[in-house]
């Protein structure tokens, strides 16, 4: 026995409640005091009677001091436990024991209870059966009080508790001291104790069988309640991958709890956060970042190998899949190829990024356009109000004109041959060239909604090829001229009452999307792993305070500036 | 004394937050309520005696509901009953 102290040993059970724990072992092997069928004599009757009453007492107080700063669900229980506790016919059948067969308190409370027991053992149905353990636990407290036989352990923090089953006011009462873990050899995922782990957030096991009598001697243990799985004694490697992966995914819960809550600023004024997506894998990102809808669905990667007419029921199928795995508005952005994303037809051109891209090519690539536009309108008759359409490279207002009436003729042929259609589909573009942002007061009238894709605007607003690697110090996106040239963009969306969001790196930068809401742009998409930074920053300050930061930020002459005023005022 | 044939309908059963209504809710009357099921006879206003019926969705219970204000009883406990214990089905 003495060597398996030494071994790693893996025990196997059920995740009641997810989590890593690294620590000390505890185990409580809280063997059942021995309830004997004790007679007591009629002077005793009283003072029999006295204790379970107190005791009674005891346990409710102990449950409403408990029950404060408690979760709904976790008060629950408690609230089922005082119900239980103060059972009429309890009471009576206890009362009834200890005055007429003159049975000690501990074995009345012990005989009542399991008749209760017996007959839930008997039921045979699994999910009744689960309660049992709560019972059991229940009876022994009250046979612990009344005995004033108060198990007040103390634990140190972080310590693996291993036990048999364990009473939620005793879970409670070693939360409070900080236990890292519990393992419990007995219950299921949904015993009381699981559940009350689960809203305390502490990892752990049940069902686990022999843990108790396994972990006799051993120091430390990990607990991987994801994986459903005790290690004893782990090795160092072992602990140090466990840290590893403890960090990696507190990290990720602070994330989550970030992402979970909602999105205003500390004054109350409400923003949106949504995902630019490319794959329909990314959606399960976004969605555990809770980003409101997808503000940019990228389309290129269905050109992905050269093919420039990709069938249209391929097509089809991929925004259906987009669709249908995600909840809320999906923007579309139609291919934006050329420039650095060829495709095996073009030719080469001298300065392609200012050359035949976007929607220059769509326009001339008829047939491309026309099959990529006609495959998003029929899904969006299929998912009315959710689709919009967002052209990328607009620069002239010609040329929203003619995707606008192509937009309506394939409506037309559409409803036709007996699609449905979404009459309402917004139509907008992006706003990535200065022609374009200067002009948004004019393109604004001719679309439903702008979109400012960052990356470009500040390539071409301030000529710098940002693949250039010569010049790549020049491509600063906190440049002032970009951010008047952005600024201008908004006031055109706000005089004709369309909406304006951010798809750009800016949004996903936590200077950008400070001084972005302060200009009151208050609709971001952003990549979904940048999500989490991004919403933490915006709801830890207040609209006046973010207005503040961008109106200064429109007074820099210098990036360097912007940068500067974000560290002081960070 | 009034009797009425009632089923479960939620889908946890008289489970532990559902019987917690129950019985607070019969606890309310002055009259006295019992359950009959697999030949039991459980006293209605005491929840370990109601979560030991272990009666599953689609269980068939009758209600024995006895004194002064019966009618009124009954109606309210089965209420409850066909509410589904105002829970939402998880």
């Amino acid at each position: 026995m003495e060597k398996l102290a030494t071994q790693e040993i893996s025990i196997k059970g059920l995740p009641g409640s997810e989590g890593i724990a690294i620590g000390d072992v505890l185990v409580i092997d809280n063997k059942k005091r021995k309830v004997q069928p004790k007679k007591i004599n009629s002077e005793s009757i009283l003072s029999h009677l006295k204790s379970f009453a107190k005791s009674k007492q005891l346990f409710l107080k102990e449950l409403d001091t408990l029950s404060t700063n408690l979760d709904t669900k976790t008060a629950g229980i408690l609230e089922t436990q005082k119900h239980i506790v103060s059972d009429v016919e309890i009471e009576k059948r206890i009362n009834a024991s200890i005055e007429v067969e003159q049975y000690s308190v501990d074995y009345s409370i012990y005989k009542v209870f399991n008749e209760f027991i017996e007959r839930l053992r008997e039921s045979g149905s699994e999910l009744f059966q689960q309660r049992i353990v709560d019972i059991e636990n229940i009876r022994d407290r009250l046979i612990g009080l009344s005995c004033e036989n108060r198990n007040a352990l103390i634990v140190e923090k972080g310590t693996i508790l291993i036990v048999k089953d364990i009473s939620p006011t005793d879970l409670i009462h070693y939360f409070e001291q900080g236990i890292g873990g519990l393992v419990m050899d007995k219950g299921g995922i949904t015993s009381h104790a699981a559940i009350i782990a689960q809203s305390l957030g502490i990892p752990c096991l049940v069902s686990t069988k022999d843990a108790v009598s396994s972990s006799g001697l051993s120091k430390k243990a990990i607990l991987d309640a994801n994986n459903g799985e005790l290690i004893l004694n782990p090795s160092s490697q072992t602990t140090s991958d466990y840290k590893t992966a403890q960090k990696k995914e507190k990290r990720l819960r602070n994330a989550v709890a970030v992402t979970s809550k909602p999105s205003t600023t500390k004054d109350g004024k409400d923003f949106t956060i949504r995902a630019n997506i490319e794959f329909v894998q990314e959606l399960k990102l976004a969605k555990k970042f809770n980003a409101t809808g997808i503000g940019l669905l990228r389309t290129e990667a269905l050109l992905f190998g050269g093919i420039a007419n990709k069938s249209e029921s391929e097509q089809d199928k991929f925004y259906e899949e987009v669709l249908s795995k995600s909840e809320g508005e999906v923007t579309i952005r139609l291919f934006d190829v050329g420039g650095d994303k060829l495709i095996s037809h073009t030719h080469e051109e001298a300065n392609p990024f200012l050359g035949w891209r976007g929607i220059r090519m769509l326009l001339d690539e008829g047939e491309m356009f026309k099959s990529q536009l006609r495959s998003i309108l029929k899904t969006a008759g299929k998912y009315p109000g959710r689709i919009k359409i967002l052209v990328p490279m607009i620069s002239f207002v010609e040329e929203i004109e003619e995707v606008r009436t192509e937009l309506n003729i394939l409506q037309d042929e559409l409803k036709n041959q007996g699609f449905t259609v979404d009459e309402g589909v917004q139509l907008g573009v992006m706003i990535e060239v200065p022609s374009a942002a200067l002009m948004a007061d004019h393109i604004a009238k001719k679309v439903d909604f702008l979109s400012i894709g960052t990356n470009d605007l500040t390539q071409y607003t301030l000529a710098v090829d940002r693949g250039n690697e010569r010049i790549c110090s020049m491509y600063q996106h906190y440049h002032p001229a970009v951010w008047k040239l952005i600024q201008t963009s908004y006031d055109a969306a706000v005089n004709n009452g369309i909406q304006i969001s951010v798809c750009g790196e800016l949004a996903g930068d936590e200077i950008g999307a400070a001084c972005l809401l302060g200009l009151g742009i208050n609709d971001l998409s952003m990549s979904p792993s940048s999500i989490p930074k991004i919403k933490g920053l915006l709801i830890q300050r207040s609209q006046e305070e973010l207005h503040k930061f961008s109106k200064a930020v429109l007074n820099c002459s210098t990036s360097e500036e912007v940068r500067e005023l974000y560290r002081a005022w960070d | 004394m009034t009797k009425k044939k009632v089923t479960i309908l939620n889908s946890s059963g008289l489970h532990a937050r559902p019987s917690a209504a129950l019985v607070k809710l019969a606890s309310k009357f002055e009259s006295e309520f019992y359950i009959h099921m697999y030949g039991y006879r459980i006293n209605g206003k005491s929840i370990l005696g109601v979560m030991t019926l272990a009666a599953e969705q689609g269980a068939e219970l009758e209600f024995e509901v006895n004194g002064p204000d019966e009618e009124e009883a009954m109606e309210s406990i089965t209420e409850l009953v066909n509410n589904k214990f105002g829970m939402h089905d998880e």
